[in-house]
């Protein structure tokens, strides 16, 4: 695992990157619908992806 | 204060406190330490302040429209200057520079104090030090103080830089006109530029280059300050910055012909390249940066596509309620970014047909862009969405208001550095008088103090706190190769700034007595 995240590091954080900056963007949506679990759903990803920034930003 | 209140405050400094450590003792990343920042807010805010999923989604999605104003201009910053780079131009304006003058403390100043208060009044965001901070590595400084001396060199021209875009904040928010604010924030800034001009200096020199460099910080800060102080209180608030900094120029470069400047020997090295071609893409950003700035067809013809979301009123489960509106704006063909993205593809095209790239050249570009951007964007992007949680739950304001009661009639002493917080969580002037500026105001009035006194300490601060910004930081250190190792640059940075803000609070204090 720890080798795989070393091979592609550069790679995995481009995508947080692109997931930090999209994810905002569906909460945004979710909530102008008023779905609580979709925007549960997408804060839990959020979340997710900050955890893998802390780790290996 | 009761213990209650005690326990939220320190809930609300914990997100700061935990960057704060993570980046200085422990030399986390910012992207790591803001994503460390963002945890702690979520927790905090959560925990004390009520916040919900919907007011975090809301709160995320304007932190991101924030952070993509200030990425666009980083991006495309660090496209410029690996196009100048890629050239061997930052190379030859080094040698360029040093043929003109080899007084080290020259150099800083006219780099890090002058032309980065010009860049701060053309453009803004970060560029500054993004611009800069490489030039000075070209010169052989180390990239720590490459980057800190932009930092603390341009802070002072940032209320009235980027066409005094802070400065229509702050009449904004709190309904006074120019007239009433501009003496108090033209004079304190004036005084911070002596103070940046002289710790640009120290931080690569100590005190022995500074009392060399004296005569040249004097001459020249009154000519900036002076500059800046008469345009403000004059109603040209918006050229403050830049008007300044072009005075400044004139200033400098005849205060590098004193004898006192030139007892070093200047360089006799050569490069392959001219030091004009060199700077032909930093006068290109300079031309296409002020046209679309200052010329108003122009200015209103980029200006015609903007990308902007509505929010609704968001009310925290504590009650405290962020008003319905629109969040930032990105002005997506007038933007400073987009200026900057113009000026590197028409420099692109001008060394291209000189003839002065190899092959495989823009590949290499577009990497060294990406390498550099990714971290220092993700570090940009989560400080931001950590503040947006802050600032929507009650946190920050809950951070002023504590400071305010703890220091009661001393109160202007502490109110710069309530700007000093407001920018140093949201890396924006403008930002820390949007969210502290009407409580400065209502403090002020509830304490009998001169409202345009405690305002002008209140951007004086924000307008300093650029200097110990992470955001601004990260956008330095991806420029020189210090990306993820910012927490040196910062511990530098930090150090000058609560000195200058220490300073301007005993000056606002002691003006307060004095009516």
């Amino acid at each position: 695992m720890n080798e795989f995240l070393k091979k592609y590091s550069a790679r995995l954080k481009s995508l947080a990157l692109i997931l930090m900056l999209a994810i905002p963007f569906m909460l945004y949506q979710t909530a102008m619908y008023g779905s609580k679990f979709q925007v549960n759903l997408f804060l839990g990803l959020f979340m997710a992806n900050m955890l893998f920034v802390m780790k290996k930003g | 204060m009761s213990a209650l209140f005690a326990v939220k405050w320190l809930a609300a400094f914990s997100p700061i406190f935990v960057v704060l450590v993570l980046m200085i003792f422990k030399n986390w990343s910012g992207s790591r330490a803001g994503a460390a920042g963002w945890f702690t807010a979520l927790i905090a805010a959560s925990l004390f302040f009520g916040a919900h999923p919907t007011l975090l989604a809301y709160s995320q999605m304007k932190g991101i429209l924030l952070s993509l104003n200030v990425l666009y201009i980083i991006w495309a910053a660090l496209l410029l200057y690996n196009i100048v780079n890629e050239t061997g131009a930052i190379k030859a304006i080094g040698i360029g520079i040093e043929r003109f003058s080899g007084d080290k403390s020259i150099q800083i100043l006219i780099f890090g104090w002058i032309f980065a208060s010009f860049l701060q009044g053309v453009a803004g965001y970060g560029v500054p030090i993004a611009v800069v901070a490489p030039l000075l590595v070209s010169l052989g400084f180390s990239p720590v103080v490459a980057v800190a001396v932009p930092a603390i060199g341009h802070s002072w021209s940032v209320t009235f830089g980027s066409m005094g875009a802070s400065f229509q904040t702050l009449m904004a928010v709190t309904g006074y006109d120019y007239f009433y604010l501009a003496p108090w924030s033209a004079g304190l800034l004036g005084i911070a530029a002596f103070l940046c001009g002289i710790f640009c200096v120290h931080v690569f020199g100590g005190w022995k280059m500074v009392k060399h460099s004296f005569p040249a910080i004097l001459i020249i800060g009154i000519a900036m300050s002076g500059t800046q102080y008469i345009l403000a209180v004059s109603g040209m608030w918006t050229l403050g910055g830049f008007g300044a900094s072009l005075v400044g120029f004139v200033s400098g470069l005849l205060v590098a012909k004193l004898k006192r400047y030139n007892q070093t020997k200047p360089s006799t090295a050569t490069s392959e390249m001219s030091l004009g071609w060199a700077l032909s893409a930093y006068f290109i950003l300079i031309v296409i940066v002020s046209a679309g700035v200052m010329i108003p067809w122009v200015k209103e013809f980029l200006g015609q596509v903007t990308l902007t979301f509505a929010f609704p009123e968001i009310v925290s489960l504590k009650g405290w309620v962020v008003e319905a509106g629109k969040g930032k704006a990105i002005n997506v063909f007038g933007h400073g970014g987009a200026l900057l993205l113009y000026s590197s593809i028409l420099s692109f095209l001008v060394y291209q047909s000189r003839g002065f790239y190899k092959s495989g050249s823009l590949k290499t570009i577009i990497q060294k862009t990406i390498k550099s951007g990714v971290p220092t964007s993700l570090g940009i992007v989560s400080m931001v969405c950590f503040a947006m949680i802050m600032d929507h739950c009650q946190m920050i304001y809950t951070l002023a208001q504590g400071i305010s009661m703890v220091f009661g009639s001393f109160y202007p002493l502490i109110s710069p550095w309530i700007g000093l917080l407001g920018a140093f969580m949201t890396g924006s002037n403008t930002n820390s008088n949007v969210v502290f500026g009407v409580l400065q105001q209502e403090t002020a009035q509830l304490a009998g103090l001169s409202t345009a006194l405690i305002l002008a300490a209140q951007t004086t601060g924000g307008a300093l706190g650029s200097m110990i910004a992470p955001a601004k930081i990260l956008v330095g250190c991806s420029t020189v190769g210090l990306a993820g190792r910012e927490g040196p640059v910062l511990k530098a940075t930090l150090r000058y700034g609560l000195i200058i803000t220490g300073i301007i609070g005993i000056l606002t204090i002691v003006f307060s007595f004095f009516g």
